[in-house]
């Protein structure tokens, strides 16, 4: 009968205890300094690397970035992206037009693990919701921005090894162009 | 056969086959850049290295190299063998730029895809990368040496297998180098196939540059129809447009390659001035009110005076429907070739090619004799040269009768004879073959022609004496091929050409003919039109005199081949009704009284028969509409979106057709909406056995075993005419590229052709005061023609060789025949 006694004694002691620790802290935060924000009076900056809308970048020299490689629209698992390919006058490889419909976008960040120029970046900016869903299909003038994003020092075209933004042989770890009309070392 | 076990999975292979290919009738894919089923093995790359546990051969090998054999045991997946190839791509990866994502093969890429399956990620050698400087190689082919890993295919393909100089090896050790000694256009015509054969992206495909990558494209089997062979190739549309072809493996017909017409002349299809919406007069208006108005007036129009007019561009599902709807009005004239003289020759071959003369390219490649009777196929039939190539690698020999400059890229025997000495070179050069007793087993007639050809004239001593040593070699042949032309070459020709392969089955092993018709559907055109009697000249002369008062084109364009427009353009003026059914902006199109758009060949499932009667299938590869670019000029695709497809309106022929017919005739119970073989069945016996939806995937022959035509009836010309000294014949003849109607749409091709040359033999260059490259011209009614001239010593005297070119108004010249006025202007435009 005494074991009875102590197990119902405990349970008493326990329910009271955990009655109690709850008020505790309940007690604690009022007078605590509070956390809250109060969005959208204040906006919170956030990390670079968050993932909302996203921008075509430009390279150090001022260039778009985008070859228009069609990687980004390949992974997007919502085909949210499109653009059709094209030549410019100098060789180089661009986007004719490059469409993101961000009605459908998920912002899950493919399109920028996937660029292999860094051209595509997902940005902080997430407040662009619109009323109409067309203002929502941005262009290539729209994704433009005049910086380099992240990594605003990186250039495709000096790592490619074809003639574009110099000859060949003169990008990074080139050798000198092979002379096929002589057999000498 | 070898049985041998790969991966523990036996398989039995034929002899000879090799380990690589047998492995991959597993399906186990052994990784390869330089071994090629077209080209055979060279053992360069190293990369198709698997391990033999038992057999003949022990431990580590090259899996091309090798032929299976009995009791083999080959790991494909062990260790050593894994280590090796991930070795062997490293190295590969050595000198490989960066530029994936400039680079039009990445996504169908052999080099890519076996980086990533080898496990190849980071460059470990950090020395510098070898660079190449590119070169210009056309405006078909991109070059860009950077990225070559040196399997050799290009050259190998291009120097052994195609039979081109221009494109070679230079510099040595690792520096090889593939190109040409300087910039220019690659002078092949199968120049193309490098953009197919490279395992990676040395040679892309230069109109099609950055337009897309392979996974975007709808891609499905389709055919080339711009010559008779019907090669098979795959096409890839992206946004309403097919942007490139490539070959499709057919064993039959082209094997795995196709010339550069049959890979870029698709752009007829996405030109920017077809016609997509159907009209009345200049007025655009809706399919229902178009077709109504068309069946009105049709239907006040009495029987008999309505002409139907199509092609052999049409495909059979096109011609059978329209031969349909034309019985149903009652109409005598059906005409698919212009020419009267064509049109005899298609029925001449099409009863005379059944299971024992009919030969496909294939075949060709195993002939050890070719005899070419007034054919070109460099200009023609482009891919038949390739195969004679292959046949004559193999030790076959090749002996050409015809009056041009032939250019074949093998050795061959030329006999620059006129085709009216075609009959007498051919008799004199098979004749002492034959026996009296084997040809009497083909009958009387047999025997008949046989004395005849015995009793022929000799010829003159020239042609007598190139010909004697010829003569044996076709005594000691064992599997001949005669090629003929329909071109050129007579009508007796023609059907001699078939007469003597009969007859050469009985005393050799193999024996066929192998004709090249004038289009790509020629021979399904002629299975239709054959048998009726009228011709476009009675078509015409009933117009003028009133009988006729509607005529139906349906992919056809008269203005193209008929030489006096004027008339042609009077005559239409008197028709009460020109309804003209076409993908192409062509003259009729522009006349048309009602105009009804049509789907080009990658826009609806259609069939071609090719000339040695197989009936192939091209699948439907993209729904019609204006391509994007056209739409956006170039900028971004409009914004707002409509319910149709702009410029979607084209429908099948045949679907227009058998509603043109229902609704005049009103018995629709009988005809499916769906599927046109039942109607084409019912217009032709021999199509009837077949449905649209069997038949074997390279191709079905529809030819007879037997054929009931009487063969030996010919109407041989075998007295040598003499040459009409001071006279210059004129001969119209086919040119690369330059001819086909389809291409002339083409603008890619537009590019690559050519200027115009006509050809004169140096003798009568002499006589008529004229030299290499000199500009004439020639008298024609309303004015003059001026063109290029080459003087060659390679072609019979007496004749003035011109092209029909789309760039030189071929159609006048058909007005002369002798003693033409030709006169020097100047020099060469340069």
């Amino acid at each position: 009968m005494a074991g009875n006694e102590v197990n119902i004694l405990r349970a008493f002691y326990e329910g009271v205890a955990g009655l109690a620790s709850a008020y505790r802290i309940t007690l604690k935060h009022l007078f605590r300094k509070p956390i809250t924000e109060q969005y959208p009076e204040y906006k919170r900056p956030l990390p670079a690397r968050s993932r909302a809308r996203i921008i075509l970048t430009r390279d150090a020299d001022g260039d778009e970035r985008c070859v228009a490689c069609f990687l980004c629209s390949a992974v997007c698992p919502v085909s949210c992206i499109s653009m059709e390919s094209g030549e410019r006058e100098d060789g180089r490889r661009y986007a004719q037009w490059f469409r993101i419909n961000f009605a459908r976008c998920i912002y899950c960040g493919f399109c920028e693990e996937a660029c292999p120029t860094l051209a595509i970046q997902l940005t902080p900016d997430f407040e662009f919701c619109q009323r109409d869903i067309l203002k929502l299909v941005y262009e290539k003038e729209d994704l433009l921005v005049d910086h380099g994003g992240k990594n605003a020092e990186y250039d495709f075209y000096k790592h490619a090894g074809v003639a574009v933004k110099g000859d060949k042989g003169t990008h990074y770890q080139e050798a000198a162009p092979v002379n096929i009309k002589t057999n000498l070392p | 056969m070898p049985r041998l076990t790969i991966d523990d999975i036996e398989i039995e292979v034929p002899h000879g086959t090799k380990v690589i290919d047998a492995a991959e009738r597993l399906g186990i894919m052994i990784p390869r850049f330089c071994y090629h089923r077209g080209l055979g093995s060279v053992g360069a790359c190293r990369m198709c290295a698997v391990k033999f546990l038992q057999g003949p051969f022990k431990g580590l090998q090259m899996s091309c190299m090798i032929d299976a054999q009995d009791g083999m045991v080959i790991s494909t997946t062990d260790a050593e063998a894994l280590d090796f190839r991930r070795h062997v791509i490293e190295w590969l990866m050595l000198n490989h730029p960066h530029d994936c994502p400039v680079c039009d093969e990445g996504g169908h890429c052999l080099l890519q895809d076996m980086t990533v399956s080898g496990g190849h990620g980071m460059r470990r050698f950090s020395g510098e990368k070898r660079t190449y400087r590119d070169q210009y190689l056309g405006e078909l082919v991109q070059h860009e040496m950077n990225r070559c890993i040196h399997c050799y295919r290009c050259v190998r393909f291009y120097r052994e297998f195609a039979g081109y100089r221009d494109l070679g090896a230079l510099q040595i050790a690792q520096k090889v180098y593939f190109g040409r000694l300087a910039d220019g256009p690659l002078e092949s015509p199968f120049a193309g196939n490098l953009v197919d054969l490279c395992p990676t992206g040395v040679y892309t495909d230069k109109p099609a540059r950055f337009r897309a990558r392979r996974w975007d494209l709808e891609r499905g089997p389709s055919l080339c129809i711009h010559c008779s062979l019907g090669c098979n190739t795959v096409a890839g549309a992206r946004y309403r447009e097919v942007l490139r072809q490539e070959a499709r493996l057919n064993e039959e017909v082209n094997g795995y390659f196709i010339c550069d017409l049959g890979r870029y002349g698709f752009a007829y299809a996405g030109h920017p001035e077809r016609p997509r919406s159907p009209r009345i007069g200049s007025q655009a208006v809706g399919w229902q009110e178009a077709v109504a108005v068309a069946c009105d007036r049709l239907a006040r129009l009495g029987p008999r005076s309505i002409a139907c007019l199509s092609s052999a561009r049409a495909s059979v599902e096109t011609l059978g429907t329209l031969k349909y709807l034309s019985k149903r009005v009652g109409s005598d004239h059906f005409v698919c070739f212009y020419d009267a003289a064509v049109k005899f020759k298609m029925g001449e071959i099409v009863s005379k090619l059944d299971g024992r003369t009919a030969v496909s390219l294939r075949d060709i490649e195993k002939a050890d004799l070719l005899i070419g009777v007034g054919a070109d196929p460099i200009n023609a039939a482009p891919m038949l040269a390739l195969a004679m190539r292959q046949a004559q690698r193999a030790g076959a020999k090749v002996v050409m009768m015809d009056p041009r400059p032939l250019f074949l890229p093998c050795d061959f025997e030329h006999l620059s004879v006129s085709p009216e000495l075609f009959d007498v070179c051919l008799s004199a050069l098979v004749k002492s073959t034959f026996d009296r007793e084997r040809v009497g087993k083909h009958g009387e007639a047999a025997v008949t022609l046989y004395d005849r050809m015995l009793s022929c004239d000799p010829l003159d001593a020239s042609v007598q004496a190139r010909l004697e040593p010829l003569i044996a070699v076709v005594e000691g042949c064992r599997r001949p091929i005669i090629i003929c032309g329909s071109d050129i070459a007579p009508a007796s020709s023609v059907s001699f050409a078939a007469d003597v392969a009969l007859l050469m089955g009985e005393v050799k092993d193999q024996s066929g003919v192998f004709y090249v018709l004038p289009g790509a559907n020629a021979y399904g055109a002629a299975l239709f039109d054959a048998a009726n009697g009228s011709s476009f000249e009675s078509v015409v002369q009933e117009i003028e005199d009133g009988a006729i008062k509607a005529l139906i084109v349906a992919e056809s364009d008269p203005f193209r081949y008929v030489a006096d427009r004027d008339r042609l353009q009077r005559a239409l003026n008197k028709l009460e009704l020109l309804l003209v059914l076409d993908y192409l902006p062509s003259e009729t199109v522009r006349k048309a009284h009602i105009f009804l758009p049509t789907r080009a060949i990658f826009e609806t499932r259609s069939s071609f028969i090719n000339q040695e009667g197989r009936l192939q299938v091209a699948e439907k590869i993209h729904s019609p509409g204006t391509p994007i670019w056209q739409v956006s000029n170039k900028g971004h695709p409009p914004r707002l979106y409509g319910t149709g497809i702009c410029g979607g309106e084209p429908r099948a022929a045949w679907r227009v057709l058998q509603q043109i017919a229902h609704t005049l005739v009103h018995s629709q119970n009988e005809i499916s909406e769906n599927d046109p073989w039942p109607v084409i069945g019912g217009e032709c016996a021999v199509l009837a056995r077949h449905h649209q939806h069997n038949g074997p995937l390279h191709g079905l022959r529809i030819i007879p075993q037997t054929s009931t035509a009487a063969f030996f009836d010919g109407d041989l010309d075998l007295q040598p005419k003499q040459p009409m000294d001071g006279h210059l014949t004129l001969l119209p003849v086919v040119s690369t590229f330059a001819t086909e109607e389809l291409a002339s749409y083409s603008e890619i091709i537009q590019r690559v052709i050519g200027s115009p040359c006509a050809y004169l033999h140096s003798d009568d260059a002499e006589r008529c005061g004229l030299l290499d490259c000199d500009r004439i011209r020639i008298a024609v009614d309303d004015g003059f023609l001026e063109i290029d001239l080459t003087v060659s010593d390679k072609m019979a005297r007496g004749f003035l060789i011109l092209p029909r070119h789309s760039r030189f108004e071929w159609q006048k010249l058909h007005c002369f025949a002798q003693g033409l006025p030709v006169e020097k202007i100047g020099n060469c435009t340069p």
